[in-house]
């Protein structure tokens, strides 16, 4: 066979293979990114995507994966699923130091050592314009208005979520604060067969929560995840919801704030706080306990001793807690 | 030149090599499909506790009824199949599926341990410490939260609960939960339900009396 011909037969093969190089796989060749993976609690969500979007653009080589989950959820990723995590961050930093400063048995060192809180959230009631008595609703009446019997409220569920549990928290500290309140059994209590009953003991108040959370009626709507809740709210389903203020924020809803004294927001009423406390129905984690004490919320970042990128993990954790100080639409309020 | 004028001009083994040698172009066009477009592809590292699927000899499922049953992976897989259609979203709205489940229905393994009556719960453990609960309405397919693909509320379908260990024609692999997970299944297609009661690595199922 001549060269010519030898080569009129390769041609069209050599034209595919220079397609396919040079357009469909125009990557070929290049390096691959970088993985740092992210693990946020559902509530940094939308503060995160802004990080993730100004971090790949000064790392043009890190591809930042993140990965929302609720915060004990997030933590076990790394201390009982044992993941290559970068990054995790909580919606309450108490839970780092419950769950990591233990020994990884896998490295013989704690799961992590340090951790930075570099937010504080509160507690809002969100509504919409549809909401029933949207235009009647003042912090000074919130909790009357929300306690009408044709108002419809959601609450995302405490066994998952702990604005879930934070939500029966705010009705406990309502009812201490507003005296002659009830809201907690309007609200929660007589939603349940049997109702659910708050035990004082010693100052404090304590709701034991059923193992299958399921209301008798449609007074309350009670969801996995805050996103339902939200769904829920924007399509007219609920009237009002409780929710992180940065979440009502960031979705554009409308909120009533609520008193410092109530709305889980500021070190100064922590004595307040813990007097109240909610008991999980059963034990979702053998890693941590039924128990839930008031706290005010304050969220956590830090870098698991596993993490496969400590270094660059570090500098995103920087990144994050140096946004929070800018803060914006979404975001928590910083330290 | 024609074809044919190849083979008057250089004979069958000339032919046979110049055919030989488009296969092997054909090979090299097709690895670059597979290798080359992947060049960025963002790649995990793989998860530590990957297990591969023939790893599961020592598994076991404890089901402790009034009757306290015990099954090896064969033994479950050798109990009345069913198959349905499983879709799952997280608390975040992470949508898992969808899939098609095959496994045992819970209620065929709760029979067999002696049955559930109302008022009864049904817990669900696995040795990662996860633990859920199911009562005797969830456990018949009632009273779940149910979205269409969209993730919008619709009116719960007929739903049962599965013991999966075939997703998708396939062993359930480690990563996936297996050898063995909670499945909420339907007939429809496109119906999720809320992902948290989709145990992973579940070894151990109780009937608890109220």
């Amino acid at each position: 066979m001549s060269v010519q011909g030898f080569l009129r037969i390769l041609a069209p093969f050599i034209i595919i293979i220079l397609f396919f190089s040079t357009a469909g796989c125009s990557t070929a060749g290049q390096p691959q990114k970088t993985v740092l993976k992210v693990v946020p609690a559902g509530s940094l969500l939308q503060p995160f995507d802004e990080v993730e979007t100004v971090f790949e653009a000064e790392h043009p080589d890190i591809d930042v994966q993140i990965e929302g989950h609720g915060s004990i959820q997030a933590i076990r990723q790394v201390t009982d699923l044992h993941r290559p995590v970068d990054v995790v961050a909580v919606a309450d930093a108490s839970l780092i130091p419950d769950l990591m400063y233990r020994t990884d048995p896998s490295t013989g060192t704690n799961f992590t050592e340090t951790y930075t809180p570099f937010a504080r959230n509160a507690m809002v009631i969100a509504f919409t314009n549809k909401s029933r008595y949207a235009d009647e609703i003042t912090p000074q009446n919130w909790y009357r208005v929300i306690s009408r019997p044709d108002v419809r409220i959601g609450i995302s569920n405490p066994m998952l979520d702990a604005a879930g549990y934070r939500s029966i928290m705010v009705a406990l500290l309502a009812d201490k604060y507003y005296k002659n309140s009830t809201m907690f059994p309007v609200l929660f209590g007589s939603h349940f067969t049997p109702p659910l009953e708050i035990q004082n003991e010693r100052g404090i108040s304590t709701v034991v929560l059923p193992e299958v959370l399921r209301p008798s009626d449609e007074k309350l709507v009670i969801r996995d995840g805050s996103i339902f809740v939200l769904s829920q709210l924007e399509a007219g389903g609920i009237d009002y919801s409780f929710e992180y203020r940065s979440v009502a924020e960031g979705h554009n809803l409308r909120w009533v704030s609520l008193p410092p004294a109530i709305d889980l927001s500021s070190p100064d009423f922590s004595g307040d706080y813990a007097n109240v406390r909610v008991v999980l129905g059963f034990q979702r984690f053998s890693a941590i306990g039924q128990n839930r004490t008031g706290q005010p919320i304050v969220y956590a970042i830090t870098v698991p001793n596993s993490a496969p990128h400590p270094e660059l993990a570090r500098e995103f954790s920087t990144m994050v807690i140096s946004m929070a100080q800018t803060g914006g639409k979404g975001w928590p309020v910083h330290l | 030149m024609h074809r044919g004028d190849d083979y008057f001009f250089y004979g069958f083994e000339a032919v046979s090599m110049i055919r030989t040698l488009q296969g092997i172009l054909i090979l090299l066009i097709l690895l670059c499909f597979c290798t080359g477009c992947t060049g960025t592809a963002p790649v995990s590292e793989p998860l530590p506790g990957t297990k591969a699927s023939n790893e599961f000899s020592n598994w076991n499922l404890t089901v402790n009824g009034s009757v306290k049953t015990m099954y090896s992976l064969d033994q479950l897989r050798s109990l009345p199949a069913t198959t349905g259609n499983g879709f799952a979203v997280s608390t975040v709205g992470i949508k898992y599926g969808p899939y098609i489940c095959k496994g045992v229905l819970l209620t065929d393994i709760l029979n067999a341990a002696g049955g559930i009556a109302p008022g009864n719960q049904v817990w669900i453990s696995a040795p990662d410490g996860y633990l859920w609960v199911f009562d005797y309405d969830q456990v018949q397919g009632w009273s779940f939260i149910t979205f269409n693909e969209s993730l919008k509320e619709i009116p719960s379908p007929p739903l049962r609960i599965l013991l999966m260990y075939e997703q998708d024609g396939k062993p359930l692999s480690y990563d996936d939960g297996g050898p063995a997970r909670i499945a909420i299944i339907s007939d429809e297609k496109g119906v999720v339900t809320e992902g948290s009661a989709w145990v992973k690595w579940v070894n151990k199922i109780e009937i608890k009396k109220k």
